[in-house]
């Protein structure tokens, strides 16, 4: 079984979350570098002027005796950059001068004999000090002092990585508590992002058969939502649409049989009013009869409807010749078009597959239909053929009226009809057209009714091969 | 001809019962699924009515055993449920026929007699009579005192129809089935109108009328008897 996908709110907080981790650290590292270059440069810098200085001091010096004073410039030099020390030697081992003991830079003065001129930087650690070292040969063929001498200069650094070491801990804390602080921030916006969802969520949770819920305007949701509640907005349409179609038709129910009901109520009441004669007796029962026959036939015709909008019964699936149909059934209605001077055409042939009952009971429906709406001496036309797409069309067709568009569109609708004043006009219940599209809906095939000043056209299209149920 | 009708409801069953006895049928009526069951295994009958649905030992059940046990009378089913499932499961059963409630008496006892006459000795009559008409199976010709009339294939079918079930009324939808094949309740007066014209043709020029209406019932073919 596949895992149900992280909520939103977890992914995007862990995106936020590793997001942070990886950019604030490159960017911590990248400053406490900076950090160590500019101090390291700081050092050198103040290392070569101390160099230069003692250097130049030297130049004066031709004996061991000129020393002396020049060994209290050295000192001058010295001050004024924290507790440098210096060490002066000359190649053949000769110390020059030593400002102090602490650190030891005899060791490194000694090293550096015999190296090229120039200078070179070190990181020393030294009676437990750290120490940078500037070695500085000088040259051969400096014009003032013929010997080579070696000077070193060391300068504590403990306070900068002291410093350095503070930044560093503050930096990498403000990196973590910066991660965890972008993580509930993202979960924060996310929470707050979803907000307008939740609100279209709310919304529809209150949409139900009672209460039609209000339509969102796509303007006050969030541009990226507006689909979503365009949607909505017409998934509500729809369900109202229904909902009053359900309604009407429950209405409508009512009201169909509450007239045969009432009639057959003051029917009787009157007859048993007073005694009546066993002719007058026999009438009322007929005329009771009659009205029961149409119930019964309206509740066959409804529980019909009832059980395939339930995805419809099981059904057989066999090839029916449509064209055998039809001539069947224009056999059967024969004698009644002739009598309303209707006459009848068949053209083309086509087979289809499904259930031949529920086929003949539709095309029997819409026949009539299109008989009765026929006006005398008026062809009631039938085509069969395919369609491009391979599927089996069916098209009848009557003269007469053009129906009106906005009736044209509810005329497959329960008890709907086209002139209300026709009502019980022996025509049974409104229900004939409703049940030729369920019937058709069962076979997955589309119908649709047109009309003009030619007449009234109903297209039927199923699918040659129907799958089976 | 004696009759078992198994039904719960007391008004249905009370009805069906009075009907049938008036029709000249012997009934015997179970009220329950228990005493049908025991009914029906223990007396002899031509025929069964039997509802599907009862409160303790549903028809199927009753028709299931009866078969089982080999008897081959004829069992109609009723069904409240217009549902294609019951029919198939009832035809499957080895139930002969079945009615969807509500229906017309007059169809449950056209439906009555031809199962019964399914049963006995199906004489291959050439002509049938009724008074002074003749028809001519074999010929597909029929006369009246003698003299032809010339009927269309269906409406020779009609006749035929109304000739062989004589004296017995036939719901419209009963002659749609039989004589057009068509199953299905149409919305229009199509048997009316043929029977109009059959009459013309039979009944119009001459005495006694053979064709009555039954209102609120169908038409019946009788030599004499009242409107």
């Amino acid at each position: 079984m596949a895992m149900r996908p992280l909520s939103l709110a977890t992914r995007l907080t862990l995106f936020f979350a590793v997001a942070a981790a990886v950019v604030f650290p490159i960017f911590g590292w990248v400053i406490s570098r900076e950090m160590e270059d500019h101090f390291e440069e700081g050092d050198s810098a103040e290392l070569a002027i101390i160099s230069d200085a003692v250097i130049e001091a030297l130049a004066g010096v031709q004996s061991a005796s000129d020393l002396a004073p020049v060994e209290r410039r050295f000192d001058d030099i010295l001050i004024g950059h924290h507790s440098a020390t210096l060490y002066i030697a000359k190649d053949d081992g000769q110390l020059v001068y030593s400002s102090s003991a602490h650190p030891d830079l005899s060791g490194i003065g000694r090293a550096a004999i015999g190296a090229p001129e120039g200078d070179t930087i070190q990181l020393v650690n030294a009676d437990d000090q750290a120490y940078r070292v500037l070695v500085r040969r000088t040259s051969r063929d400096h014009p003032a002092l013929p010997d080579v001498h070696t000077v070193v200069v060391a300068t504590p650094i403990d306070y900068h990585l002291t410093f350095l070491a503070s930044f560093r801990r503050t930096l990498w804390l403000m990196i973590a508590s910066s991660v965890v602080v972008m993580s509930v921030m993202g979960w924060i916006a996310v929470r707050q992002g979803h907000a307008p969802l939740r609100e279209i969520v709310n919304r529809m949770r209150r949409v139900s058969a009672n209460e039609r819920a209000r339509e969102i305007p796509p303007e006050s949701v969030p541009r990226e939502l507006s689909d979503l509640a365009l949607s909505f907005n017409e998934m509500l349409r729809r369900m109202d649409d229904s909902f009053q179609r359900l309604e009407n038709f429950n209405a409508d129910i009512a009201h169909e049989l509450r007239t045969p009901i009432t009639n057959l109520m003051t029917q009787s009441q009157v007859a048993l009013s007073r005694a009546r004669t066993i002719d007058e007796y026999r009438e009322i029962l007929y005329s009771n009869v009659e009205e029961y026959d149409r119930m019964a036939q309206m509740v066959g015709d409804m529980l019909f409807l009832a059980q395939t909008d339930n995805g419809g019964s099981k059904r057989e699936s066999i090839a029916i010749d449509l064209a055998a149909e039809i001539n069947a059934l224009f056999d059967y209605y024969e004698a009644w078009a002739d009598e309303r001077d209707v006459s009848l055409r068949l053209a083309g042939t086509v087979t289809v597959v499904g259930d031949r009952l529920l086929f003949q009971q539709a095309l029997g429906n819409l026949l009539s239909n299109a008989i009765r709406h026929s006006p005398s001496g008026g062809t009631v036309l039938i085509e069969l053929g395919r369609a491009d797409d391979g599927a089996a069309t069916i098209a009848v067709e009557n003269p007469g009226t053009p129906i009106p568009a906005e009736d044209l569109s509810k005329i497959f609708d329960r008890f709907y009809r086209v002139d209300p004043s026709r009502q019980r006009g022996g025509e049974g219940a409104g229900l004939g057209l409703a049940i030729v599209k369920s019937i058709i809906d069962l076979h997955e095939g589309t119908i649709e009714a047109s009309s003009d000043d030619r007449g009234t056209r109903f297209h039927i299209k199923i699918p040659e091969v129907a799958k089976a149920p | 001809m004696k009759i078992l009708i198994v039904e719960d409801e007391p008004k249905t069953s009370e009805y069906l019962r009075q009907g049938l006895t008036e029709a000249g049928f012997r009934v015997d009526l179970a009220r329950n699924g228990l005493d049908g069951h025991h009914l029906a295994n223990t007396e002899r009958y031509d025929l069964i009515i039997l509802d599907v649905m009862l409160p303790d030992i549903d028809g199927w059940r009753i028709l299931q055993s009866l078969r089982e046990a080999g008897k081959h009378l004829p069992v109609l089913f009723l069904t409240a449920r217009d549902s294609v499932n019951d029919r198939v499961k009832g035809l499957d059963l080895g139930a002969d026929d079945y009615l969807v409630k509500p229906f017309a008496f007059a169809e449950l006892l056209a439906r009555v007699r031809t199962l019964l006459r399914r049963g006995g000795t199906n004489s291959v009559d050439a002509n049938l009579t009724v008074a002074d008409l003749e028809l001519d199976l074999m010929r597909r010709r029929a006369t009246r005192t003698g003299q032809r009339i010339s009927l269309t294939a269906k409406e020779f079918a009609l006749l035929e129809l109304l000739m062989r079930h004589q004296g017995e009324v036939l719901p419209r939808s009963l002659i749609a089935s039989q004589v057009w094949d068509m199953n299905f309740d149409s919305d229009t007066n199509v048997i009316d109108v043929a029977i109009r014209r059959l009459r013309a043709k039979i009944d119009d020029a001459f005495e006694p009328k053979l064709i009555h209406t039954v209102r609120g019932m169908g038409y019946m073919l009788e030599a004499s008897g009242e409107a």
